[in-house]
């Protein structure tokens, strides 16, 4: 079966000729007509739609929008706070950048949408260091809604106002978790909170409640509001409702981002249809699906098991190429949709050194501050660092192994999780392949081999 | 009396390992498992610091939730079934060492830590493998932000990087001095811009010390003078300010020495914190400059003499001069270091033996006007409320008080206030800590306190925030106190002030307003020649309000000196028998004599300043000082000694060679605080033990001991075995102390009232009656300080404490830690006055006034308003109360420490 | 510290977008080492005092973040992309061209000899579709294998004569 259409809603005007960034070239695509209509309704109203829906947040997580904005404190008569995650920094991962830098007042628009619908006064996007470029078109956007009265006070004649700020992160994947970047945005040291009791819902940014929401949900929030929750909730499959942009990197002929009804692709039809299959003389070896934190699945493997469909259970039994791109087929197979980033690795790789590599980027991205994350993922990367560079020892593999095992479930945050996963899924299916990391290094490496540590 | 509550929190059952537990509401799981005797491993909470959840080792598994649950963070819910140590939770927590470790020097064999290390204990219980992921210890570099300091040594590769340390510095202590600098494993504890410690913000209060869990933060004096095991600890309570605060020392037996001091988060008023003072000042306990044998004056010094010999002599002559000229020829003081006991034997030596009244002790040159004024006002001198209560306050109502540096662990209270979101007013003429974060700063000029006050109260009654129930109700006199209101013009007080009328307004609002709002007042509003109207009218503020008589909500005056307190409770003044009982009371006298077997003097008895003014006109003879510094602490020094001088006989009991004990003819060697026992009674009026901790120095003996010798030469035989039978006999006769005694008092003090051995104590007086019945109103006249700035002497001269030092510096500046940050005399002065007068920042000064003249380092800043500056008093080398004014409080004979003219001279 | 108007103007105005002060720290530390290059003692001290912060609040902020710099670097900043998506498309050979090309090593502090360049290897830039990626100062150059880099390494020597 080939691959389905690429369905682009958010993605619509991407790379579009013609199509610029500015709010003109915007409001001539029918651009803040749904805004205009959203401040018509009941701010409640909105976020059922949103409910309705079923939209999940498009950061790694994939938790219920409409269950998160739910759990905001409303009762505290303190203001509440929007953050726009846009510290883009899972690797992988690279559709923000799009987003920002080609429709802007898409983004600006979802924002105004959700600020209205949450009684949100102050919303700010935090965007990462590494998009200066970035940073500058969305200010721009900024300026040119507030003086065309989309964003500022008394939108479009309402009494309604809210003002978006820009805020630049500084090189820093852990201000990607939501209260790490809360804690940045604050001006401190971004060291996730310890929940209880800081849930951002309740004690977000200055102690007030917060959602922090990833670009991509954002932008889904506006076209939920134009199409109606339940139209949208048709769109994708049952749980896994509406696109989703998947960015396929590494090695196959075509990588980019394609946007596609979420779980009407499989891995197969992305890989090989939509990307153009292996570099030429090559096999496709492993795969990650979500992010390089999502767990690695190695091609010739078989996923059994059983699964909803409707309201039946059937079996399954999938190989990589045949597992659908959502959250809960991902999911059921032991690694997760994530952000989206999908980097795909061929028969040249060697996985021990890919996992030092992924191991050197956790390590260098740890905040430090709980004891399992700071010293799991130094040893995870002195591990494997010593087997690419050192003397590799066979008993490095069930070292590694111990130490990977110990970080999830124990750190403050998620990154613990993020920081082990690859390691974890990396022995489990390449197992052999540490084992036998002695012998290989003593070999002559394998044309076109790259050095990846 | 039924005792006063605090607000009850709602209590919980859950099952811990499958024990019943009941905890509060808001307990930690790691919390309520301590209290069951579980003990959940941890290295990064302390109970002095907001849960941090860094090590993750306190993780537990409670049913119905996912995963691992962090102890620490998670609270207490009804009906949790919590597991604490399973086999995969020993794993986990095995491996999280083990990481630890892998990063850590482990040479415990060198670490005074080792024994109370938590690491090590947890790797011992864990049998963690301190090698198991390989050895790259990288070495930390040589020099950090400690290589200069005198009291605290940072090692580096020990450091687990919890960050208790940093969290207590930046939210408990909030001096801010310690921080991470980098992330992930490159992640090391630093100062700001790496600078050292000594020359930050750093407050020295060594509580990184006290909450390292490991050996990383160390006493640097005590490296290698002893391990935990190899020291005794011993309970005691700080010699310094009037807080109170428990602390341990921790002793070598053998050598006979204090090798280090903490404190354990369960102290009871301090809770484990301790300041500067506290935690290094203990260095003088073991100075060479100790009295070790009595001294007898000779023609050209003193003379080694026996303890026969010196005591024989000063009983015959004591008893001579009380003989021939008659009781006002004699006077005690009485310290107000010494514990309650040896007060005690004080004024029972001049009562009984020295058959006089002529006793007082140091309040009456700092909190005697608390005493009188709050006595008038309330029916007792004492603060209302508890340290403790000071985290409830809705609004703290600060007026001349410096607590963040005179009662350092009373200021991390407020500190502590402040970060739960009361609301502070400060009134002091200088920019202190607390004042840059008041909510409302009232920078008037010294002097003029009632002047404000009055308008305050003016400003309540106008916008009609008085409480009038509370006034019908609980007070009198309010008819006097309000016309005598009538004159007063908020507008026209306020320009006297030097302050915005609407600052005062916006006090008035705030403090009458707030729920609740408590005062606290220190020698800003005592030590001045109208002290006992300015704290009359502090408490008719707290009457119109109604803010008194309830938790969090009070008059508290924070006494200056470890015992000041106790030397009043004991009676150690004129006018009252121990427990604050009338000396004239006949039923009263009746019950002493009875006790005593003499006779009670029938003299009025005096004051300190008016002893020494006595001996200069010859009419006092003999004068009996137990551990006071008159000459450097009392205004006008030069007269001080030449009135001094004049004396007969002058017998002083030291632990140095004081500026006052040059002067004497007989002085006997004490032991200090660490070589006794007794009590002493902190502010909050918590009676708590002190514990002798070493032996003292060469002959030296306790005060108690010294006192019944010169008693039992003077005539009248007094013998105890200890002081616990001092006290006994001193609870006997005061029916406020009545409930206590040493085995009562134990770890955790009594808060007196305490009449029956049942009776719990007392955190706040005056709940529903004041404790003179009504409360009294006082109408205030104001009489402005008798020395104005005029011509020749421009501006005002303020004197006080600074946070390293105390009083007269005589057991504070043999600490290496207090002089790097504290070395010497300085003068604050604001920029336009120093450029005014072409003074430099640091620059050697002369101040100068009618008295004379002392020298100090230029500290220009505006912490101080242009026309007034401000010294400290501890230097004997340059000594401030050289130029203080001796004139006095016409009630209490407190001198006018705050204000008097001065005059700058460049040197 | 001597700041342009400019920056001046930006960051009174920046402070204005934060109910809080202290949330401005990183804005300011952007605009001022994008004005004078690098964040010294100074700027430290001088950002604390703006923001009624003590200067321990911004320099624990400051060494957390690996985009400032203590001390000057060279004129143009290579920033190539090390994370695994460019490994896999060569980021290693990328990094190590502009290394050759400049006679220099990757190192955040590193200046070539003839102080025009600092070369550093960085995490992920997210672009990982067109890898190898570097970003030379604001500008992102995409699929920059060995060939593209001596391109690159040229067009800045020859700026540099200029």
């Amino acid at each position: 079966m080939s691959a389905p259409e690429q369905c682009r809603i958010i993605f619509r005007h991407i790379d579009e000729p013609g199509y610029s960034n500015d709010l003109a070239c915007y409001v001539r695509h029918g651009g803040y007509e749904i805004l205009k209509k959203s401040v018509a309704m009941k701010p409640e109203a909105i976020v059922d739609e949103v409910k309705k829906s079923g939209l999940r947040g498009r950061g790694g997580a994939g938790f219920g929008c409409g269950l998160k904005w739910s759990l905001l404190d409303r009762k505290s008569g303190k203001p509440v706070y929007l953050i726009v995650n846009a510290d883009e920094s899972e690797p992988g991962t690279f559709k923000d950048r799009y987003i920002i830098h080609q429709d802007p007042h898409q983004l600006l628009e979802g924002i105004m949408i959700t600020c209205f619908a949450n009684n949100v006064k102050l919303a700010y996007i935090y965007i990462r260091g590494e998009f200066p470029h970035g940073a500058r078109i969305l200010e721009k956007a900024i300026a040119e809604a507030r003086a065309a009265n989309f964003v500022g006070p008394n939108i479009l004649g309402t009494a309604y106002g809210c003002e978006i700020y820009i805020h630049r992160g500084a090189g820093a994947y852990i201000c990607g978790e939501e209260t790490g970047l809360i804690e940045s945005l604050e001006g401190k040291r971004p060291n996730p909170r310890i929940k209880p009791p800081y849930f951002p819902a309740v004690l977000g940014l200055y102690q007030c409640p917060t959602i922090v929401n990833n670009v991509e949900t954002l932008c889904h929030v506006k076209h939920i509001a134009d199409m109606g929750g339940e139209a949208f909730s048709k769109i994708g499959t049952p749980g896994n409702t509406g696109t989703r942009i998947l960015c396929v990197s590494g090695h196959v002929q075509h990588p980019g981002y394609y946007e596609f009804e979420v779980g009407k692709i499989t891995m197969g039809q992305l890989l090989n249809d939509v990307c153009g299959g292996p570099l030429p003389g090559r096999k496709f070896k492993a795969v990650i699906p979500g992010g390089s934190s999502a767990k690695i699945l190695k091609f010739g493997e078989r996923f059994k098991g059983k699964r909803k469909v409707g309201a039946e259970m059937v079996d399954y039994d999938w190989g990589v190429e045949d597992v659908p791109m959502d959250f809960d087929s991902l999911g059921m197979i032991g690694t997760m949709g994530g952000s989206g980033g999908v980097i795909v690795m061929d028969d040249s790789v060697n996985m021990v050194e890919a996992l030092a590599n992924i191991n050197a980027f956790y390590a260098h991205e740890s905040c430090g501050q709980c004891t399992p994350c700071r010293e799991g993922s130094l040893w995870m990367k002195k591990i494997t660092s010593r087997m690419v560079h050192g003397t590799a020892r066979t008993e490095d593999a069930a070292l590694l192994k111990s130490v990977a095992d110990q970080i999830p479930g124990r750190t403050i945050c998620a990154f613990g999780e993020a920081c082990s996963w690859p390691t974890q899924s990396f022995l489990a299916k390449f197992g052999d392949e540490f084992k036998q990391y002695p012998e290989t290094k003593k070999a002559a490496k394998p044309a076109g081999a790259l050095e990846l540590v | 009396m039924p005792s006063n509550p605090s607000p009850v929190m709602n209590q919980v059952s859950l099952t811990i390992n499958g024990q019943s537990v009941v905890a509060a509401a808001g307990t930690s799981l790691l919390n309520a498992a301590k209290a069951a005797g579980i003990d959940l491993p941890h290295l990064c909470y302390d109970p002095r610091v907001e849960a941090i959840g860094s090590c993750r080792l306190c993780g537990v598994k409670v049913e119905g939730m996912r995963g691992i649950v962090s102890g620490c963070a998670q609270t207490v819910a009804a009906g949790m079934k919590v597991i604490t140590e399973d086999a995969e939770l020993a794993r986990q927590r095995k491996h999280t060492l083990e990481l630890l470790l892998s990063d850590h020097c482990s040479t415990c064999m060198g670490c005074d830590k080792s024994g109370a290390c938590r690491l090590q204990d947890y790797a011992y219980r864990y049998g963690a493998d301190q090698n198991r992921f390989g050895v790259v210890l990288a070495k930390p570099p040589a020099r950090n932000f400690t290589t200069l300091n005198k009291g605290i040594l940072f090692a580096a590769d020990k450091c687990i990087r919890c960050g208790l340390c940093v969290k207590y510095c930046e939210t408990v202590q909030m001096a801010e001095a310690l921080t991470f600098s980098k992330r992930g494993s490159q992640m090391v504890v630093t100062t700001p811009l790496d600078e050292n410690l000594h020359e930050t913000s750093c407050e020295a209060c060594g509580g990184c010390i006290r909450v390292c869990p490991v050996g990383a933060m160390l006493d640097k004096a005590a490296v290698g003078k002893g391990r935990e095991s190899d020291l005794t600890r011993v309970k005691t309570i700080c010699p310094y300010c009037g807080v109170g605060c428990q602390m341990d020392l921790l002793v070598d037996k053998q050598r006979n020495r204090i090798v280090r001091a903490t404190s354990s988060p369960d102290a009871p008023i301090n809770g484990g914190n301790l300041c500067v003072k506290g935690h290094f000042g203990f260095d003088y306990v073991n100075s060479p400059e100790r009295l070790t044998h009595p001294l007898i004056r000779t023609a050209d010094g003193f003379r080694q003499a026996t303890w026969e010999e010196a005591i024989g002599f000063v009983g015959r002559r004591l008893r001579e001069i009380r003989d021939q000229h008659g009781p006002d020829a004699l006077a005690f003081v009485s310290s107000a270091r010494c514990p309650n006991e040896e007060n005690y034997l004080v004024q029972k030596l001049a009562r009984t033996a020295g058959a006089t009244n002529n006793v007082d002790n140091c309040a009456t040159s700092c909190h005697a006007p608390t005493v009188a004024g709050l006595a008038a006002a309330f029916g007792s001198g004492a603060m209302t409320n508890s340290v403790g209560e000071i985290k409830d306050c809705a609004v703290m109502f600060l007026i001349g008080a410096n607590p963040t540096e005179a009662h350092p662990i009373i200021g991390l209270e407020m500190k502590r206030a402040l970060r739960r979101g009361a609301k502070l007013i400060v009134c002091d003429p200088r920019k202190t800590w607390l004042a840059q974060r008041a909510h409302i700063h009232i920078q008037h000029r010294p002097g003029s306190d009632n002047m404000l006050l009055n308008a305050i109260l003016r400003c309540i009654l106008d916008e009609g925030l008085a409480d009038q129930e509370f006034i019908a109700n609980r007070c009198e006199g309010f008819k006097e106190f309000e016309r005598n209101l009538q004159g007063i013009a908020v507008e026209a007080a306020a320009e006297y002030c030097g302050v915005e009328a609407e600052l005062i307004r916006a006090a008035a609002r705030l403090y009458a307003l707030g729920k609740p709002s408590a005062i606290y007042y220190t020698l800003g509003i005592t030590e001045h020649s109208c002290g006992t109207d300015n704290v009359k009218n502090v408490a008719n503020l707290a009457m119109l309000t109604g803010q008194i008589g309830k938790w969090a909500s009070g008059v508290n005056p924070l006494r200056g000196q470890n015992n000041v307190q106790g030397a009043c409770d004991m009676g150690a003044m004129a006018n009252k028998l121990p427990g604050y009982q009338d000396w004239s009371d006949p039923v009263v006298r009746a019950k002493f004599e009875k006790a005593w077997g003499v006779s009670l003097p029938q003299n009025k008895g005096s004051k300190v300043p008016l002893f020494i003014t006595a001996a200069g006109r010859g009419e006092l003879k003999a004068l009996y000082i137990v551990g006071e510094d008159l000459v450097a602490t009392e205004p006008n020094q030069t007269k001080v000694i030449e009135d001094l001088s004049k004396l007969e006989l002058l017998v002083c009991q030291e632990i140095f060679m004081s500026e006052t004990a040059k002067l004497a003819h007989v002085i006997f060697p004490s032991a200090c605080w660490a070589e006794k026992d007794g009590t002493f009674s902190a502010s909050e009026r918590r009676m708590q033990l002190i514990r002798k901790a070493v032996e003292p120095p060469g002959e030296a003996k306790a005060d108690w001991e010294i006192l019944c010798l010169v008693s039992t030469a003077m005539g009248y035989p007094m013998q105890y075995q200890n002081p616990s039978q001092i006290f006994d006999e001193m609870v006997s006769l005061a029916p406020i102390f009545g409930g206590m005694s040493h085995q009562r008092i134990g770890d955790r003090g009594l808060q007196w009232p305490c009449p029956t051995p049942e009776h719990p104590g007392t955190p706040f007086l005056h709940n529903g009656k004041f404790t003179r019945g009504k409360g009294k109103f006082h109408a205030i006249t104001f009489h402005p300080q008798k020395e104005e700035p005029c011509a020749e002497y421009p501006l005002i001269l303020s004197t006080g404490r600074t946070l390293y030092n105390y009083n007269c510096g005589n057991m504070t500046r043999k600490a290496a830690v207090i002089n790097q940050r504290d070395p010497g005399n300085f003068v604050e002065i604001h920029p336009d006055t120093a450029a005014r007068y072409g003074i430099r920042r640091d620059e050697k000064i002369v101040v100068r006034t009618r008295r004379g003249k002392v020298t100090g380092r230029a500290v220009v800043g505006d912490r101080v308003r242009p026309d007034i500056i401000w010294m400290p008093f501890h230097f004997a080398e340059e000594p401030t109360n050289n130029i203080t004014n001796d004139v006095f409080d016409p009630v209490t004979a407190t001198a006018e420490y705050k204000c008097c003219a001065a005059q700058l001279e460049k040197l | 510290m001597n700041l342009k108007l400019e920056t001046l103007t930006k960051i009174d105005e920046v402070i204005t977008h934060y109910p809080e002060k202290r949330s401005a720290t990183l804005p300011l530390l952007h605009l001022i080492q994008e004005d004078v290059g690098c964040i010294r003692e100074e700027a430290i001290e001088w950002i604390a005092q703006k923001l009624g912060l003590q200067p321990i609040n911004v320099y624990e902020v400051v060494t957390f973040y690996p985009m400032f710099r203590r001390q000057p670097i060279g004129r143009r900043h290579i920033k190539v992309c090390r994370t695994l998506s460019c490994a896999l498309m060569g980021g290693y050979k990328t990094c190590e061209t502009f290394e050759q090309e400049f006679n220099t090593r990757a190192g955040p502090t590193e200046v070539s000899p003839d102080g025009e360049v600092t070369v550093e290897f960085v995490e992920c830039l997210a672009s990982c579709g067109t890898a190898p990626v570097v970003l030379i100062d604001d500008e992102l150059h995409q699929k920059v294998d060995c060939a593209k880099a001596k391109q690159l390494a040229a067009q800045i020597k020859a700026e540099a004569k200029k």
